[in-house]
């Protein structure tokens, strides 16, 4: 029944997409434009400072703050590659095996290897630097790891961004995607990968890959 | 007496200045008073509070974002960062921007524009796009000179399957009962946070699809055409990224 439930959902949505909208045009030109962003990753490699792509993620402007209370733009992370997700502290099942996870990808790292893992709380309100900080050194991790804490607006934006979906609960929770995103040293998303308690490797050689 | 006379208009033009002022956003935008309502995907469980805000009564135009464009050269057809705005960014402008002569009518809904693009345009206007429910709040509206059970449905029945006959410019298909034009039967709309109809995207269960989207779907009927139409805007949403650009796809925005 509910595999039934999932076709008709699926049928519908295809309808939609190819009747509806008469979007054909606009969803192969979508796989184009993903296609071009991970091309462009030869040219940020080497030169200093890095040049931004069009697909980098860094051309979103704004402040954060990390856990130390630093000042910081999205941009200030372009030179190294990026592992990157979005969390909350007060999250009671998945952040914690997020985190998890990005601890097992770091583990497979070579200890001189250069790369940032860059977290970002959903949780505009209770995530403050202080809180990011005590969280931080709950789990004992080192100076690459950046947890971050910005406005509403900039939340929703950058979740857009990365296609990440969440919802603030009423309870104070926030249901989200599981979303662990590789960037390059231009910021461009060169790899991504969805669920819990996943395998490390795919991040870690894509890290690897961007060296 | 004439210097009478000046004051008296001095002092009468000044009492109208905040009046003309306040009377322009009026023109422009519809009050809503805030409530509750039941959204799509939570069935019939969670009624879910809407504040009081203002809504545009129209979708924004092509000439209302020639201006936008104009003012912010970054989000013209060329300049605009293809992370914000995929290659059928304003596809169906000329590629030396919009002219008279060219492209498509002035009164028409701007489409082919991105989310990153509609939030910069409502900023720029220091106004917001409209968040998911406020949205859906003022689409229940019934159209005003017509509120009979099934006029909406009609409308929006018509409309999916292109029987509506219109002209393609804002505020040729209806005015509802707040006095917004259009919200059904024109164009789709982009909303603030299409994103919080979460997928879950649990490694144990990558097919998984959002519970209420089926507990809605199962409950369709033929005869309830706002509840498939619900159904179809959510699902739309869904697949949806910020930075596609369709061509049936618009937006207006609050405050």
């Amino acid at each position: 029944m509910k595999i039934l439930k999932k076709r008709t959902f699926a049928i519908l949505l295809i309808a939609l997409l190819v009747i509806g909208f008469n979007s054909c045009d606009d969803s192969t030109a979508h796989q184009e434009t993903t296609a071009s962003c991970c091309s462009t990753d030869k040219e940020t490699q080497s030169d200093e400072p890095v040049s931004l792509s069009d697909m980098s993620v860094y051309h979103l402007d704004g402040d954060w703050h990390d856990q130390n209370g630093k000042q910081l733009a999205l941009k200030d992370f372009a030179g190294k590659p990026v592992v990157l997700t979005m969390f909350f502290t007060h999250c009671e099942y998945a952040c914690p095996l997020l985190v998890h996870d990005m601890k097992g990808v770091e583990e497979q790292l070579d200890a001189d290897m250069e790369y940032t893992f860059v977290l970002v709380s959903f949780d505009d309100k209770r995530d403050t630097p202080e809180r990011l900080k005590s969280y931080a050194d709950s789990q004992g991790v080192g100076e690459n790891w950046v947890f971050l804490h910005g406005d509403a607006n900039q939340i929703k934006a950058l979740s857009i961004l990365l296609n990440i979906n969440y919802e603030a609960l009423e309870n104070g929770q926030f249901a989200h995607s599981n979303r662990k995103l590789v960037l390059d040293q231009g910021g461009a998303i060169v790899f991504q990968q969805d669920g819990l308690q996943t395998k490390p490797e795919p991040v870690v050689k894509a890290l690897l890959d961007l060296i | 007496m004439k210097i009478i006379g000046f004051y008296k208009l001095l002092i009468i033009g000044l009492l109208c200045l905040p009046g003309l002022k306040s009377s322009g956003q009026q023109q422009d935008m519809a009050f809503i008073e805030g409530g509750t309502y039941k959204p799509f995907v939570k069935g019939d469980k969670e009624e879910v509070p809407v504040n009081a805000f203002w809504m545009d009564k129209k979708a924004v135009t092509n000439t209302d974002y020639q201006r936008f464009v104009e003012a912010n050269p970054q989000w013209s057809k060329e300049n605009a960062k293809r992370i914000f705005a995929d290659s059928n960014y304003l596809y169906h402008w000329p590629d030396s921007g919009l002219s008279q002569h060219s492209g498509p009518p002035d009164g028409a809904p701007v489409v082919n524009v991105s989310w990153f693009a509609a939030k910069a345009y409502c900023e720029w206007q220091n106004k917001r796009l409209p968040k998911l429910h406020e949205w859906e709040f003022v689409a229940r509206a019934f159209p005003k000179n017509d509120v009979s059970a099934d006029s909406l449905q009609r409308i929006i029945s018509d409309w999916y399957s292109n029987r509506l006959k219109h002209d393609f410019l804002v505020g040729s298909v209806y005015q509802n009962t707040y006095g917004v034009w259009d919200m059904h039967g024109l164009v789709w709309e982009w909303v603030y946070d299409f994103n919080s109809i979460v997928m879950n995207n649990d490694g144990r269960n990558q097919e998984e699809m959002p519970e209420g989207l089926f507990c809605g779907s199962a409950s369709l009927n033929a005869n309830d055409a706002t509840d498939y139409a619900a159904f179809v805007r959510f699902a739309f949403r869904t697949s949806l990224k910020g930075n596609y650009n369709l061509r049936k796809l618009g937006f207006r925005c609050a405050k």
